[in-house]
């Protein structure tokens, strides 16, 4: 697994750019789905945003209409 | 823009916008338009044909390409992930389809397109001009997916020609060729 990852990371920028791009998409997909599970769970704002690492504020904007 | 277009080639795009909904892409991307301009019947389709592209397994492979919801498997693969296991735990946890709906909600009425199929339509319309042929029909959509270069839509070409032991320059001939006669 770590070579792939060198590889992704070296080689063209077409395809590097291209997997970082996929990544991101999967993990926001997996943040929307994770966050309204530990919402529906009985988490805070505030706890959910602790465990992703950004402000109470951030979380809030991005999902509290969609969650 | 449009006006400029073939009958055939307004139907692609047209058809590209519907595919692109069905899978729920947030867009219409290069990958939609490439899978309709396969499906075709007109001189996209003939180029591919002549180069010796098995033309209802490519689109078969692009359809389940596309079909993974906006996620790009061949992507993912590259660095490591394995797409099918995360859907499927996805799945367990939060219900089936989770993943692939999470993308967005399925939308109704005009999907923007995505910056790669805008690069497409501009190329397309680039090589038009360049060989001196007045509409744009469906070859001339096709080459601008081959100018698109490192595009998802361009790789996906590019590896199937080279897997029939065809090529980009292969194809570029044949679908300039029929272009500039009928010109």
């Amino acid at each position: 697994m770590s070579d792939t990852w060198l590889l992704a990371a070296g080689d063209d920028p077409h395809e590097g750019l291209r997997a970082v791009r996929a990544v991101r998409e999967l993990a926001d997909r997996l943040e929307y789905l994770q966050v309204e599970r530990a919402r529906g769970l009985g988490w805070s704002w505030q706890e959910v945003a602790d465990a992703l690492g950004v402000t109470k504020q951030a979380v809030h904007k991005k999902y509290g209409r969609r969650i | 823009m449009f006006e400029r277009f073939t009958r055939e080639a307004r139907d692609v795009v047209v058809l590209a916008q519907e595919v692109a909904r069905e899978v729920g892409a947030r867009s219409v991307d290069a990958r939609h338009v490439l899978l309709c301009l396969v499906e075709s019947r007109g001189p996209a389709r003939n180029g591919l044909e002549s180069v010796g592209i098995a033309v209802a397994a490519f689109a078969e492979r692009l359809r389940n390409e596309v079909a993974q919801g906006g996620l790009d498997a061949g992507a993912l693969a590259s660095v490591g992930i394995d797409l099918d296991a995360v859907r499927a735990r996805a799945d367990a946890v939060f219900g089936e389809g989770a993943l692939d709906q999470a993308g967005g909600r399925r939308r109704s009425g005009h999907l923007p397109f995505s910056p790669d199929a805008k690069k497409v339509l501009e190329l397309a319309l680039r090589e038009a001009i360049r060989l001196h042929v007045n509409r744009i029909d469906s070859a001339m959509l096709l080459l601008g997916v081959l100018r698109s270069t490192g595009s998802p839509a361009e790789s996906v070409l590019r590896s199937a020609l080279a897997e029939c032991g065809s090529s980009v320059a292969d194809l570029r001939t044949a679908l300039e060729k029929p272009a500039a006669e009928a010109s």
